[in-house]
């Protein structure tokens, strides 16, 4: 994990569901959409969404808490957070395009800072909040991002958008109303080969105090 | 939000006005299913061994300690699958084409052997589970004799050269014959004897992967003879087809679904080796197989735009008309021809004699496919590098260069409309064309140097048949019925507003069924910029005939539905149809580092009548950036000693990311010809058309040198003006 240089004020905000100010997680699962609330707090000894497992890989307990529900898992060693959060969670929304770091379509906020998650293990998220696109609308309620992203077209074929949406949450976040020079900073580390460059910026802009949304 | 500039025509009920996509929720949510979101039960994984040699013969292969693995279910290779991938490979790049690809000579399988080039699959397994199916192909033992390679397209056609194909590396045409595409017009040897002034230059242009960011992958699942393949693909009808084709089966045992899909540029046309390979499989194991290619399988077992040379002559007389135009020109297709190898450009001129000579070369690189324009934006760059010089060497602004060479209507070639001039001398003004480009190249002082280049063009708008069905129920819900898939541009939404519009009724009445073959009827597919023209003048004819029927019955009482259909067959009476634009760029290059920076892009287009503005701009906006990535960045590099790729993937090829991004100025001007649905016209490729000459053009207008080779990195401009 390398969260250093973020600030921490910041990730708990972004975090919301499990600071301390936010709802229980009774009442946080009572609000949340139909994903969120069938997969209640339990331990996944044989996750129904998973693929098959292979017997003899090494695992290793876990315990994770991904939007707000806190999952007790045995996870194998060389999965990455991509995979448990994919196959084994089946929070399908985050995309996996590379798979090396390279494009950002996987990134999800590991305690509020932006990460790829196909380059984090899975025993690595261990205690960790994680917050995927599926946790950004409340009861079918989008947030003002993805208001913006969808009034702004900043979507195209829609497989970047969840990376694009963590890193510009994590930065409205630390940043309120961002400048298109501070988005295209914070985004950098995500592709878009639509090239929607200027919608996805133009969108983060107009979701911050400062933007016209 | 920056709102396209639009002139001409105002918007109609629906169609004009600005509509958020109206599965926008659902690409905002993670909702959104892509291919590789789909699980089945009892779904296994399935992964794709590939060549490490860019030319070898398979002596052996061994998968017994493979098999061994515990969870692996099965290996298949070239000895167990022989099936051969029909649009693979087609004699003269005839992708659409039965006949010729049943003729075709040289046929590519799934698993080839000998392999041609590093990437070339080999043998695939399918595992329990994804990470046991990787661990099982480095058991698979491949005994390999290795052959001598060749990746350069003109070394390829020497005498001596190693020979991929037995009869040589000359692709074939569509008669597997082996002669160069050639296109001439008037007398060029006559018009060079009257040119006063004679300019020859050579241009190379690079590989650039098409690069969506979904890799390919296929989920197959049979239910007796049936198989049903969940995969990404830009037309589903035509991967039906072909499909069954190279699977020995009738199309109605292939269902189609592609539900989202994350990109693809012609990447995903028909059908790819991964729906054969995932089918074959499944078969196999009894079991739904889940195939998924890892971005290095994407990056070299697919296709990106083939990379050429080109080599111009063109006589012009004194007065700046041209007289001539000869291009030779040669396109690297890796080993197998899955498209054309296309140089186009020289048709944008009005010039009466043109001969233009292009040879489609095997080469042991990665195959060469469709990409956006797949004939395009290299040949655009090449003819208007050399014309931008040669406005430049006699004094002329290039701009009032285009306006008297440029193609224009004549009494034989009449157009539906023509708009060429429009879009090029609002362009001018917008960009303030007179003020940025500096008359003498090169000439700001110091390292810092800023100039300006255009470029422009028209494309195909032509009309074609596809189909649409759209029903009406009691309740005066419309069903619109389309095979489309929306692999981005936003075809659903733009068919649903053109369906909208047609019914006379709002969008939220029409919901729109996509992606399927077997709830769908046949449409073109999303590739040739085709969607929009010809499936949504089916939809309006599927909404004409229903309003008809609703005339004569009144609507649907209780469990009734009346239903329109169409499969229309238009055309555009003789007339030429063609959408038109021009793009205008400046550019700032540090000249002591080498780095360009595009500070104004200016792009002006006539696609007719804008269907939904919004998404209209954003295909604008985004083809033009990735056409800045293919000038200034992109590449395939091999090293030359051993035929290893050495830049496959986003980071070593230097893909565009937020902070390279300038802001795209769009202005549509707004026609209705008459034809196609309320007059739209294509939109999709020809935003990527124009960037690379034009950026190039501005590279060259600040500098003051012309860099012959695409793309423009930095040690060619510090090469050229230290030179």
């Amino acid at each position: 994990m390398n969260s250093d240089s973020f600030d921490l004020e910041a990730e708990k905000q972004a975090v919301a569901p499990d600071a301390p100010e936010s709802p229980s997680r009774r009442e946080f699962l009572e609000t949340t959409g139909a994903t969120v609330a069938a997969s209640t707090v339990v331990s996944f000894a044989t996750p129904a969404m998973a693929q098959s497992t292979d017997a003899a890989a090494p695992r290793t307990a876990i315990s994770v808490s991904v939007n707000g529900v806190r999952h007790e898992i045995d996870v194998e060693d060389r999965w990455t957070l991509a995979e448990l959060l994919r196959d084994a969670i089946g929070l399908t929304g985050t995309k996996i395009g590379c798979d090396r770091s390279e494009c950002g379509a996987c990134t999800v906020l590991m305690n509020g800072a932006p990460v790829y998650s196909c380059s984090q293990l899975a025993v690595w998220a261990d205690g960790a909040e994680i917050r995927t696109v599926e946790g950004l609308a409340r009861n079918g309620e989008l947030t003002p991002l993805q208001q913006a992203f969808v009034d702004n077209n900043a979507p195209q074929c829609g497989f970047c958008t969840s990376g694009q949406l963590m890193s510009a949450t994590a930065l409205l976040a630390a940043n309120p109303s961002p400048s298109a020079d501070e988005a295209r900073a914070a985004l950098v580390g995500n592709l878009c080969r639509c090239s929607n460059y200027n919608a996805i910026v133009e969108a983060v802009v107009a979701a911050g105090e400062g933007g016209a949304a | 939000m920056t709102q396209p500039t639009r002139i001409g025509l105002e918007p109609l009920e629906t169609i004009g006005n600005d509509t958020p996509r109206i599965d926008a929720v659902e690409r905002v949510t993670g909702a959104a299913q892509f291919t590789r979101d789909v699980k089945l039960p009892g779904m296994v994984y399935a992964r794709v061994l590939r060549s490490p040699h860019p030319h070898a013969r398979i002596v052996s292969i061994d998968v017994s300690a493979a098999m061994s693995l515990p969870g692996v279910l099965d290996v298949i290779t070239h000895e167990t699958s022989p099936i051969v991938w029909g649009s693979g490979c087609v004699s003269g790049g005839r992708q659409y084409n039965d006949p010729i690809k049943d003729a075709t000579i040289h046929r590519r399988y799934i698993f080839n052997n000998p392999v041609r080039c590093v990437g070339d699959s080999v043998a695939a397994v399918a595992a329990t589970d994804r990470n046991i199916a990787e661990a099982a192909l480095d058991l698979i033992e491949v005994e390999y004799e290795e052959l001598p390679f060749v990746l350069e397209p003109e070394e390829a056609l020497a005498d001596d050269a190693p020979r991929i194909w037995p009869e040589g590396n000359m692709c074939p045409d569509t008669r597997n014959r082996f002669e160069p595409m050639t296109s001439r017009i008037g007398d060029v040897e006559a018009g060079f004897a009257e040119a006063d002034r004679i300019f020859e230059q050579r241009y190379e242009t690079g590989f650039v992967h098409n690069a969506q960011m979904e890799p390919r992958c296929a989920l197959a699942t049979w239910e007796g003879d049936k198989l049903t393949l969940y995969t990404p693909s830009q037309g589903i009808s035509n991967c039906r087809h072909d499909t069954a084709r190279d699977l020995g089966l009738q199309d109605h045992q292939v269902r189609i679904i592609a539900q989202y899909m994350g990109g693809g540029f012609g990447n995903k046309n028909q059908n790819q080796d991964a729906d054969l390979i995932a089918a074959e499989l499944s078969r196999r194991v009894d079991r739904p197989v889940m195939l998924e290619y890892t971005r290095r399988d994407d990056w070299l077992g697919v296709h990106g735009r083939w990379p050429t040379v080109q080599e111009y002559r063109v006589g012009v007389k004194d007065d700046g008309t041209v007289t001539a135009m000869q291009m030779r020109g040669y396109s690297g297709m890796g080993p197998y021809r899955k498209n054309s190898g296309g140089i186009s450009g020289m048709d944008y001129y009005a010039c009466p004699n043109r001969l233009r000579e292009i040879y489609p070369v095997y080469t042991n690189r990665t195959t060469s496919g469709n990409f956006r324009a797949p004939s395009d934006p290299h040949g655009v760059y090449g003819v208007e590098s050399i014309m931008d010089d040669i406005a430049y060497e006699m004094g002329i602004d290039p701009v009032d260069f285009a306006l008297r060479n440029m193609r224009r209507p004549t009494e034989e070639m009449q157009f539906t409309n023509y708009s060429l001039e429009e879009v090029i001398t609002t362009g001018a003004e917008q960009f303030d064309w007179q003020a940025r480009r500096r008359v003498q190249p090169g000439s700001d002082e110091g390292p810092l140097k800023r100039g300006a280049g255009f470029s422009f063009m028209m494309f195909r708008a032509g009309l074609g048949t596809s189909s649409a069905v759209v029903r009406v129920d009691s309740q005066g819900q419309y069903t619109l019925y389309v095979g489309v898939t929306d692999i981005g541009p936003g075809a659903k939404t733009t068919m649903g507003m053109i369906a909208a519009e047609a019914l006379g009724v709002p969008l939220s009445r029409v919901e729109v069924v996509w992606g399927d073959t077997d709830r769908t009827p046949y449409s073109v597919g999303e590739s040739g910029s085709r969607t929009t023209i010809m499936t949504g003048y089916a939809v309006v004819q599927a909404a004409e005939n229903l309003k008809q029927q609703i005339a004569d019955r009144g609507m649907p009482d209780g469990a009734d539905v009346l239903i329109g259909t169409a499969t229309p067959v238009p055309n555009t009476d003789g007339l030429i149809r063609q959408c038109f634009a021009a793009h205008f760029v400046e550019v700032e290059v540090d000249t002591s580092m080498g780095t360009t920076r595009v500070l104004k892009y200016t792009a002006v287009h006539e696609s007719g009548r804008i269907i939904n503005p919004t998404t209209a701009r954003d295909q604008i906006r985004g083809a033009a950036i990735q056409g800045i990535g293919q000038a200034l960045h992109e590449d395939l590099l091999y090293d030359p000693r051993n035929g290893q790729p050495l830049s496959p993937g986003y980071y070593r090829g230097r893909h565009l990311t937020h902070l390279d991004i300038p802001d795209i100025d769009v202005t549509f001007i707004e026609t209705d010809d008459g034809y196609g649905p309320f007059g739209a016209k294509t939109a999709g490729e020809s935003g990527i058309i124009l960037a690379p000459a034009a950026v190039a053009n501005a590279v060259a207008n600040a500098t003051g040198r012309r860099m012959r080779s695409l793309p423009i990195t930095r040690d060619k401009i510090l090469q050229e003006v230290s030179a």
